[in-house]
């Protein structure tokens, strides 16, 4: 690439005067030795996006359970609103719950960006980069952000909590679900969850306060997705379509050698 | 009811000799052996048997103690419209000890209970309602001089059967609820070498304190139990499950007011903080006072009352959910978990407006390029 040339004197005042404004800088492409790594094959790809499926509808319907906010009139037997609505409910726990299942699966069976070691930042020099990382998202070091292929030790974290959660949400989704049917299966097998929380009322609480917890996941998860697309450049965004980024060849990515 | 001492059923008479005595006809006592098969949740080819072990049986020995609770259970149980068998079959039970109801007094009626546990060792059935303070070493319920522990753990000693009736004689009931001054504790809490049988409820229905006591009758043994120690065959399902009011949650029609068209219509009560879904009782099939009616029948929301530690865990009870604790001003889960996905939304935007400014300042600080020159992509080969 051949050097910039030496502007002229007009063409200096000109920017000068644009420098001013300098949000309307137009930004260079970044420039270097790129190559597409592949980090979420499809069985990773085709959860997540299952997974959202699922969730928004078991939030959606979830809240109705909650509080009906829409009702029916005239004769009870000619409608079955909550009933179909606890029953999308359903499908869609059983829907994410088969999911889960195979996400299991792929903790052993997937690359080394979706096996469980990449799950938990146990590493002395995640600890590190995880300081960094938040330094580097409060603003205070907003050049020197660790670098990561897969998942950075902060992002480790945040989505290992979101499994457990979902994994709490599914225990006590299960477990109000086995009241209606006293000593068959799901209420033998989580019985001990109704007396952890001293009561199914607590485990209605706890199913109803985590959906908050989902909800407001919404908000960080998008805006950090497309904060890094746009940051980075490097397509980040598509590689929860794709299943690759575009990443520079020169740098040295801490996590190309986690197993 | 007939008072227990006016007719007495002589120690050595059949059940059924005493019915006959007081006038009970066949076919009535044949009607109530049906009705209390039918709650057992037996066969009804049963029937037979149960009339025949009924009629059989001998005047049990039963002592009744009224520990920490309010009588409400004793009334629950006892007061009818007008007297049934059921009534009778109790009548017999109060005879030995019931401090309440018994003629005696002072004295007489602590040396009956000492007398009957000493006749009647391994053999009498003991009935409890009421909790057992266990703090200050129980000085929070004594009667006689002695603490309510004490006189449990004297007649549990040689006890045949133990019922234990009520929410208080379960888990403490409201004395137990936080912050518990008296460390109330149910029977089973004090009672741990002998399986306890909670008919419990704030106050049970007396149809399934006297069905239990039928079934003990009947088969020498108590009925099947859940893990809490209730019997099965009352409270196997939630009144969630079996309530008249089912038809109108599966629709969606629920009362949002008591006073609004839906409360009117008979409308489901799961709104206005029915713990119905969360409440394991028979008292929709049962109901109370020779069935007359019971709270969601009569339009009030289940508050949960068969269930351990139902004033605190379902509370609110014009409420679906808790209420998140420790905050000064009242605030549900949603206005909170509400505040907090508008506060996350507005967070994130003002990051990215603190991004934008600060991509803005460092882009100040580079060097001057001409922008307008055009350059090569940087993807690929330099
Ligand atoms: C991301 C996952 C989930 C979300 C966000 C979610 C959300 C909710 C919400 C908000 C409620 C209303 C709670 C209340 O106010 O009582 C609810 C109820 C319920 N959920 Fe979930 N849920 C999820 C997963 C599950 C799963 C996996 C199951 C398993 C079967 C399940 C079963 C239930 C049941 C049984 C109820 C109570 C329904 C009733 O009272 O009839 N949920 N859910
Ligand atoms: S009134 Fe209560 S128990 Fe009956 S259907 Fe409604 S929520 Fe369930």
């Amino acid at each position: 690439m051949s050097a910039p040339r030496r502007p002229t004197a007009p063409a200096v005042k000109a920017l000068e005067s644009r420098k001013r404004f300098a949000l309307s800088h137009k930004v260079a492409p970044p420039k270097g030795n790129y190559r597409w790594v592949y980090l979420w094959e499809w069985p990773i790809r085709t959860m997540h996006w299952i997974a959202v499926l699922c969730i928004v509808t078991l939030a959606t319907t979830g809240f109705y359970i909650g509080r009906p906010y829409f009702m029916t009139s005239g004769e009870a037997s000619s409608h079955y609103l909550m009933g179909w609505v606890r029953f999308i409910h359903f499908a869609a726990a059983g829907v994410l719950v088969a999911t889960a299942v195979i996400r299991f699966y792929w903790l052993f069976a997937g690359n080394q960006y979706e096996r469980w070691p990449a799950l938990f930042p146990v590493r002395p020099r995640d600890w590190v980069n995880l300081v960094k990382q938040i330094k580097f998202y409060l603003l205070i070091t907003p050049e020197e952000a660790p670098t990561y292929l897969g998942h950075n030790p902060l992002q480790q974290l945040s989505y290992t909590a979101m499994y457990g959660v979902a994994l709490v949400q599914v225990l006590t989704g299960f477990a109000m679900y086995g009241q209606s049917n006293p000593g068959g299966f799901f209420y033998a097998t989580t019985d001990w969850i109704v007396r952890l929380f001293g009561g199914i009322q607590p485990v209605h609480f706890v199913h109803h306060v985590l959906t908050w917890w989902f909800i407001i996941f919404v908000p960080f998860h998008l805006y950090l997705a497309i904060r890094a697309d746009h940051m980075e450049r490097t397509g980040t965004i598509s590689s929860i379509i794709s299943g690759g980024r575009f990443v520079n060849k020169d740098i040295d990515y801490v996590d190309s050698d986690i197993v | 009811m007939l008072a227990p001492t006016s007719h007495p059923w002589a120690a050595g008479d059949s059940l059924g000799a005493y019915l006959t005595k007081r006038g009970v006809s066949r076919r009535d006592f044949l009607t109530f052996c049906g009705e209390m098969t039918a709650m057992l949740g037996l066969s009804s080819a049963l029937t037979p048997k149960v009339a025949a072990a009924l009629t059989a049986v001998k005047r049990p020995s039963v002592i009744w103690l009224q520990l920490q609770e309010c009588t409400g259970c004793v009334e629950s149980v006892l007061r009818t419209a007008e007297p049934t068998i059921g009534d009778l079959v109790l009548d017999v039970i109060s005879l030995d000890y019931q401090h309440t109801l018994m003629a005696a007094a002072g004295h007489a009626v602590e040396k009956a209970l000492a007398d009957t546990i000493a006749a009647n060792k391994g053999q009498y059935v003991l009935l409890v309602t009421g909790s057992v303070p266990t703090k200050d070493d129980g000085i929070y319920c004594t009667i006689a001089g002695r603490t309510a522990r004490d006189i449990l753990e004297e007649a549990a000693a040689d006890a045949a059967a133990i019922i234990a009736i009520g929410a208080c004689a379960h888990w403490g009931s409201v004395q137990a609820a936080r912050p518990n001054p008296t460390g109330a504790v149910g029977v089973a809490e004090i009672i741990k070498n002998k399986p306890v049988v909670n008919v419990t409820g704030c106050p049970p229905i007396g149809d399934v304190v006297t069905a239990t006591v039928v079934h003990f009758l009947t088969f020498g043994r108590v009925p099947d139990l859940d893990p809490d120690g209730r019997p099965m065959f009352a409270y196997g399902s939630r009144i969630h499950d079996q309530c008249p009011r089912r038809a109108h949650y599966d629709a969606g029609q629920y009362v949002e007011a008591f006073d609004d068209e839906g409360a009117r219509k008979g409308w489901c009560l799961y709104h206005v903080g029915c713990k119905g879904p969360a409440t394991f009782s028979p008292c929709p099939i049962f109901q109370w006072n020779t069935r007359t009616s019971w709270p969601i029948g009569a339009g009030h929301p289940c508050i949960g009352c068969t269930e351990r530690g139902f004033w605190d865990t379902m509370a609110p009870f014009y409420g679906r959910l808790p209420d998140v604790g420790g905050f000064p001003v009242e605030r549900t889960a949603d206005t909170i978990g509400l505040g907090l996905a508008v506060g996350a939304t507005a967070g994130v935007a003002a990051h990215a407006i603190a991004t934008g400014i600060h991509q803005a300042r460092a882009r100040r600080k580079l060097p001057v390029v001409d922008i307008d020159k055009k350059e090569e992509s940087g993807h690929g080969q330099d």
